[in-house]
């Protein structure tokens, strides 16, 4: 969270959005598929072995969640950020319990009065490897 | 380019918009997701009685899982989220009844560090209970071998 | 002359990044001081012969190109050159095609394919040749420097340009705006049209590089 405001005038093409570094432990991903279905099998996203009976190492984030992570980023920036809309590309899967980058940088600045700017967001793990990839439109309001 | 040709699957389903089902959001919802996924605004967390409590942008993605048609793919053992996007047209909040309908878009094939992997597309939308489009939600499942 | 040449436009399923917000982009690199001439566009499994770029490249000073990344039986290629023949005789969307037909069909028409990311698992030239595939004699040029490259692929990519001999490119294989340029190839000569590149490629006048970001 932060609560210092940001406006449209003090954002300029180039800049950096965080990073900020998080990490999804067991427990968590339990809560999160526990929201709709508080009795769920366990599953690739919570247990280890139906994970690697899938073909993958070890359990992974599910991908509703790594969105939600990622949309934070945005909205952490500051509490006048709205997220009008997150495109993103999972390129390899997230595991529990790893340092995880999340980075952005403005890439467009519509000037004309919608007060929209464009950022590239990206995930990636502690050898540098992008885990996933977008973009996001958002917008600031002008100072007041 | 998106060519689905060679692919085996339910072509019937392209295009055709599916009900998927209405959903309430509640209060314990909206926080319990705020909280799993590290959130820190009151706004989310429903911890200051002063802010009035919306859902982080991203909830609706909790509404539809499972529920799409089968497109009877002949391919592949495992399939995976492979992107989104979503657009966020007005706040959700506690109460709120959300209907969503999906359709399939299209569906191509490629190859990747996996090997060969067919791609599904399809694009869903929320409306709340005044009918309003809440969400926009455009969303890709890769198939592959394990 | 440094070109990036592997770029990915919204029209690859997997990019987000669109040709003007490359454009602003690298307006952007250029102010901060870093060197970029232009780059090339290579959509997935496509090209549009109806797209043209040359007059927005005169406008911004930005030489764009037009060409493809290909899904093949042998990995994925990069191809330069591309005409309406070769698109009459390769169908660009299928993942299966014979990466030796599309290297022989572009050596007679005048075009070039050549290995992109050739050291990445499942989709790598090099992996292919150790598991005993032959033939491609006449290729003599692969991508060494991939800016979406994960750790090991550099290396197997390099191992193989340097026990064959090839040429070496570098492109971003940026799929968002702000990577583009990250690697790029530095030519001898000025390019200013897809013919003039493959001339360029077949020379070997040129040299893989990274972009050291200011």
């Amino acid at each position: 969270m932060n609560n210092t405001p940001l406006y449209f005038e003090d954002v300029e093409f180039g800049d950096d959005i965080g990073p900020i570094i998080k990490e999804v432990s067991d427990q968590a991903v339990i809560d999160f598929v526990s929201i709709r279905e508080p009795e769920s099998e366990p599953s690739r996203f919570t247990s280890k072995e139906v994970a690697q009976s899938q073909g993958l190492p070890e359990a992974i984030v599910p991908g509703a969640m790594n969105i939600a992570l990622m949309s934070q980023l945005l909205t952490g920036w500051s509490d006048n950020v709205s997220l009008l809309k997150l495109d993103v590309v999972f390129r390899k899967t997230v595991p529990h319990n790893t340092p995880l980058k999340f980075s952005g940088i403005i890439t467009d600045k519509d000037e004309s009065g919608s007060n929209n700017l464009e950022c590239d967001i990206t995930m990636e793990n502690e050898e540098g490897v992008k885990l996933v990839i977008g973009n996001a439109l958002i917008h600031l309001p002008n100072r007041p | 380019m998106t060519t689905d040709e060679g692919i085996v699957y339910d072509r019937s389903l392209l295009g055709k918009e599916n009900e998927i089902g209405t959903f309430e959001v509640s209060l314990k919802m909206i926080t319990e997701f705020a909280k799993s996924t590290g959130e820190t605004y009151p706004k989310y967390l429903g911890n200051d009685a002063n802010i009035p409590v919306v859902a982080p942008p991203t909830i609706c993605n909790l509404f539809v899982g499972g529920s799409r048609p089968d497109i009877k793919l002949e391919f592949g053992e495992v399939s995976f989220f492979a992107g989104q996007s979503i657009e966020s047209k007005a706040d959700i909040k506690p109460g709120d009844n959300l209907t969503a309908t999906t359709k399939l878009d299209h569906v191509y094939s490629k190859t990747g560090r996996s090997g060969k992997m067919v791609f599904a597309v399809w694009q869903t939308q929320f409306k709340n209970q005044n009918n309003e489009i809440v969400a926009l939600v455009n969303e890709s499942f890769v198939t592959r071998n394990k | 002359m440094l070109l990036d040449l592997h770029t990915h436009s919204t029209a690859s399923d997997d990019s987000r990044a669109s040709i003007e917000q490359y454009i602003k982009w690298i307006h952007i690199l250029r102010k901060k001081g870093n060197e970029i001439d232009g780059f090339v566009v290579t959509d997935h499994r496509q090209f549009d012969h109806d797209v043209n770029y040359e007059s927005v490249s005169k406008e911004n000073g930005i030489t764009i190109l037009k060409g493809a990344e290909l899904d093949t039986d042998t990995g994925h290629f990069l191809v330069y050159g591309i005409t309406e023949k070769i698109t009459s005789i390769i169908n660009f969307a299928d993942v299966t095609m014979s990466a030796q037909k599309l290297v022989d069909v572009c050596d007679t028409y005048g075009a070039i394919a050549f290995p992109a990311h050739p050291g990445r698992a499942g989709i790598g030239f090099a992996h292919y040749l150790d598991n005993g595939v032959k033939g491609f004699e006449t290729v003599k040029t692969a991508e060494l420097l991939n800016g979406s490259n994960r750790p090991g692929e550099g290396e197997k990519a390099e191992e193989l340009i340097q026990s064959k001999g090839y040429n070496a490119t570098g492109g971003s294989d940026a799929h968002i705006v702000s990577a583009i340029g990250t690697c790029m190839t530095l030519f001898e000569s000025n390019i200013t049209n897809e013919t003039e590149l493959v001339t360029a490629l077949r020379s070997g006048s040129f040299e893989a590089v990274r972009m050291d970001k200011k």
